[in-house]
């Protein structure tokens, strides 16, 4: 093994200092093999990226840490390196309808069901038929404007995949979404465009998985940026769940804006148990009369990791419906940052609104922020409410556990992993469901030394 | 509710008055380090204060506006006369107050709480204490009850140990302002184990355009002493902004008891930047008791440092934002020791355009085990011209706390109206019982002749909102 000291030791750094380097040249180069449309929607974006700071919202600049980020060496991964496909092409399993697979940047393959197929189902790489995606890339709320690394995506994405479910078409089974990565050194910016059409039902399942590729004991970090940009139409209804088990080397940055029609819904479930670093936004714009988000999102951190959470709700037409939850259970020295923001803007009538931020300190060392706020220019609601609560271990509940002769380890156990459950639930696809639960178990088993430590 | 209805008349210009004072004393419009130094030099100040207020003025050019709410670039620092001194020295008694002085607290009644039965009275008027009488039981039980000003003079020991600590100068940019220019407050020391009867009160009020009025108090309460101290503002109304930029410590040490209340009711071109802040010791009670009505904008956020073990932290914040207002308020707990408690209510009230924030803080530090905090915030609005926003911060870093916060905004019930109405009451009283009951949280932690007079100001403000 090779002495870490090996690396330099990275300089102090201010709170907000992301020591990602962006190599203008790479970008003018993406700029300009890229149709004039996109170049100039590319150079806007690197304009605001420039001059933009790192947490524009000035009720979240003193909860900000980019410290974790260690990405001197990360190296902007261009056009030319994520051409061409690679192996091997997955298999479409029984459980879902559709699956397109990228690894470390380059397309494994795509492969849908024959009902996908014939109901005109379209999944592909982003850049195969640009034109097609134009408006969705270069629309008004695509990305936050304000948000620096929501625009450093929009400026730097050389990888995508584009996903379209036609009108009125109702899948059974989930689209499957999987990005593999972990390379280190690497800095892998991509968007994902899905757009369903009125009346449409369809689910996706999002997995943030390692790539295959070696890597040594210490990987030097790599830097992975990620969209999901959905628009879901009038009478349609989504459901994304996403299980972001990634290496502790990967810095990730993600946004996922929706824009919601009329009648329309969406349910987000979104796991969190990978990387070192996660920054992720979510930005739900409530735009048509009874639309309704539903949104859960759950943190499992440990070590060093930091989840610096996010999330937006705007209530834009009447009879709207918000109703999001995030729950972070913390082992070791992790931290979670749950931010989010209801806005209820002075059409929304009828608006119904919940944001709970619920968090769990496994131990001594681990640190919960939450920050549920509301800006409200519209009274006339059915409801307009947050809650948050943080608290160790409920002791009647543990007592209540023993009292059934579930040992001590076991009944904390369950206790935590019940206190995720609710996202566990509503992941559409049951492999993954399984999947996710085997993941937190092992967490929790890895990182309960300490845990039992704290409780001593 | 139809938009074109007129919701409520403010009628709070009916209580504003202003007088044509002769000053005796007041420096130049504007700040510059000989403002400061001339302030010093009129009040005949030791050096170390000299020092202090120099080292404030650095800090306050140095440090930015605040950014993170809106309007304060409104305000013309170089208007501001910052030092203005009405009468000469401070008054015995009350036959000794200048004519005109006392026909102003006449208005404000302030003889007849003193025929009542209350404790102490010091009243601001402008920028120095000029009134101040302390009732003898309180003397012999030696409770000291001054003016700032006179306190630096005659406990120059006590003053100097905690003037600043608690609200250093490099706090915030109004901090430092206060710091350099500051002028009267009250000051209120309570010996070990004194337990102070009866409510303190202190009247403020702010008189003179573009006065600017930045009291210090200073509270120091030993070791299982109690006390409850009052402070209610009115001001007279001018066409343009004044500044009001306050700084209140409190030492609460082991085991003592304090309560903090205010009725702050400024009139409507008044920039109220006021930090307030209490360290409690081991086993002591802090309690804010605050309500806000009045001002253009209000910032403020009382806080409570619980530094000692088994400290308790309770914070009631109340805010009415009209017509052109903001009420930018709400409240901070900080446990840095263990077994500590803190309890935060917060309740807000829009209407006409107005704008009410909340904003607050709840931190448990590395080492503050088994804290118990809980935080809610309600907030009512009473047209859909108004905005209501809630911005609470709740970082825990222990893994034992038991923390709740919750937070509603709504409307007046529709159903508890109709109910009212069908038992006789007209749509007004009950949209008014409705907003009296949303803030008797409150209310009901007053001494009765506040509570009376604050459901008063309640009534007042939503008169005629059905008109």
């Amino acid at each position: 093994m090779t002495a870490p000291a090996a690396r330099p030791r990275p300089a102090r750094r201010a709170l907000d200092d992301l020591s990602l380097t962006v190599d203008e040249e790479a970008l003018e180069a993406l700029a300009a093999s890229s149709p004039e449309w996109l170049a100039a929607d590319r150079r806007d974006a690197y304009a605001r990226w420039a001059s933009l700071p790192a947490e524009s919202n000035l009720l979240y600049t003193p909860y900000i840490d980019l410290r974790g980020a260690a990405l001197q060496g990360a190296r902007l991964v261009g056009p030319s390196e994520v051409s061409g496909s690679r192996g091997p092409v997955p298999t479409l399993l029984d459980d879902a309808d559709a699956l397109i697979e990228v690894i470390e940047g380059r397309l494994a393959g795509v492969a849908l069901s024959e009902a996908a197929i014939d109901s005109g189902v379209r999944l592909r790489g982003l850049t195969d038929d640009l034109e097609d995606v134009r408006e969705a890339l270069v629309r008004e709320h695509a990305l936050p404007l304000t948000d620096k690394f929501a625009q450093l995506t929009r400026a730097a994405w050389s990888q995508g995949v584009a996903l379209d479910v036609p009108p009125g078409v109702r899948l059974p089974k989930p689209i499957v979404i999987r990005w593999a990565l972990g390379a280190p050194d690497r800095a892998l910016v991509t968007r994902t465009i899905v757009r369903l059409g009125e009346g449409a039902v369809a689910s996706i399942v999002e997995e943030l998985v390692p790539s295959p590729d070696p890597r040594d004991d210490e990987p030097a970090q790599a830097y992975f940026a990620g969209t999901m940009e959905v628009t879901v139409g009038d009478g349609a209804s989504l459901q994304v769940a996403s299980l972001q088990e990634l290496p502790a080397n990967v810095v990730a940055v993600q946004h996922r804006t929706a824009n919601i029609g009329e009648g329309s819904t969406l349910q987000w479930a979104l796991a969190q148990t990978g990387g070192r670093l996660v920054r992720s936004r979510v930005e739900n714009r409530l735009v048509g009369d009874r639309s309704s988000v539903r949104q859960v999102e759950i943190v499992f951190g440990a070590a060093d990791q930091l989840f610096d959470l996010t999330s937006y709700t705007t209530h834009i037409g009447r009879d709207t419906t918000g109703d999001l939850l995030s729950k972070g259970a913390l082992l070791e020295r992790s931290r979670t940052y749950m931010k989010g923001l209801i806005v209820i803007e002075k059409s929304a009538h009828g608006t119904d609104s919940f944001l709970g931020e619920f968090g769990m300190n496994l131990s001594k060392d681990a640190r919960s922020v939450a920050i549920p706020s509301l800006e409200i220019d519209q009274p006339d609601c059915r409801r307009a409410m947050h809650s948050s609560s943080v608290g160790p271990v409920d002791e009647t509940q543990l007592f209540y556990l023993e009292s059934r002769g579930i040992p001590p380890d076991e009944a904390r156990k369950f206790i935590v992993l019940g206190f995720l459950e609710p996202v566990v639930a509503r992941v559409p696809l049951a492999s993954a469901q399984d999947r996710l639960r085997e993941l937190l178990e092992e967490k929790w088993i890895a990182g309960s030394g300490d845990v039992s430590r704290a409780a001593a | 509710m139809t938009a074109t209805r007129e919701i409520v008349t403010d009628k709070r210009d009916q209580f504003a008055f202003h007088d044509d004072i002769a000053y005796l004393r007041e420096t130049k419009r504007g700040l510059t380090r000989a403002t400061v130094e001339e302030i010093s030099g009129f009040k005949d100040e030791p050096e170390w204060m000299l020092q202090f207020r120099l080292r404030a003025f650095e800090h306050f050019l140095k440090r930015p506006m605040p950014a993170w709410t809106d309007g304060l670039d409104r305000i013309d620092f170089d208007k501001i006369v910052y030092y203005r001194k009405p009468s000469e020295r401070e008054e015995k008694s009350w036959d000794d107050v200048p004519e005109q002085i006392k026909a102003t607290f006449e208005r404000l009644g302030i003889p007849e709480a003193e025929r009542k039965f209350l404790a102490g009275v010091g009243a601001q008027y402008d920028s120095e204490v000029v009134y101040h009488s302390v009732r003898e039981e309180l003397s012999k039980i030696g409770v000291v009850f001054m003016g700032t000003d006179q306190a630096l003079k005659e406990y120059p020991e006590i003053f100097k140990k905690h003037f600043g600590t608690i609200v250093p100068p490099e706090d915030n940019k109004f901090a430092a302002l206060n710091s350099a220019v500051w002028s009267g407050g009250s000051f209120v020391y309570v010996p070990k184990g004194v337990e102070v009867p009866l409510p303190l009160q202190a009247y403020f009020r702010i008189n003179g355009e573009n006065t600017g009025q930045f009291e210090r108090t200073l509270i120091v309460v030993e070791e299982g002493a109690k006390v409850h101290y009052i402070e209610g503002c009115t001001a007279p109304i001018y066409a343009t902004d004044s500044l009001h930029a306050a700084v209140v410590e409190v030492v609460a040490l082991p085991g003592s008891k304090v309560r903090y209340t205010t009725i702050q009711n400024w009139s409507n071109d008044v920039y109220n930047l006021v930090t307030k802040r209490a360290h409690a010791y081991a086993n002591s009670t802090v309690e804010w008791i605050d309500a806000n009505t009045g001002s253009r904008k209000t910032v403020k956020f009382p806080a409570i440092y619980l530094r000692g073990e088994g400290a308790t932290a309770d914070i009631i914040s109340v805010a009415v934002a009209g017509k052109g207002q903001h009420q930018d308020t709400g409240a901070k707990a900080i446990h840095l020791a263990p077994n500590t408690r803190s309890r935060i209510v917060s309740k807000s009230v829009s209407k006409d355009g107005g704008r009410a924030t909340y904003r607050g803080q709840l931190k448990v530090a590395p080492g503050a085990t088994n804290v118990v905090a809980s935080v809610r915030c309600d907030a009512l609005m009473l047209d859909d011209q108004s905005r209501s926003d809630t911005y609470p911060y709740i970082d825990i870093q222990e893994d034992d706390t038991t923390m709740t916060h919750e937070a509603t905004v709504g409307k007046i019930s529709a159903d508890q109206v109709f109910y009212l109405m069908s038992r006789g009451l007209t749509e007004n009283e009950a949209q008014n019982l409705i907003v009296q009951g949303f803030l008797e949280v409150f209310t009901k932690e007053l001494p009765m002749e506040y509570a009376i007079e604050f459901n008063r100001l309640v009534k007042m403000e939503m008169e005629g909102s059905l008109g």
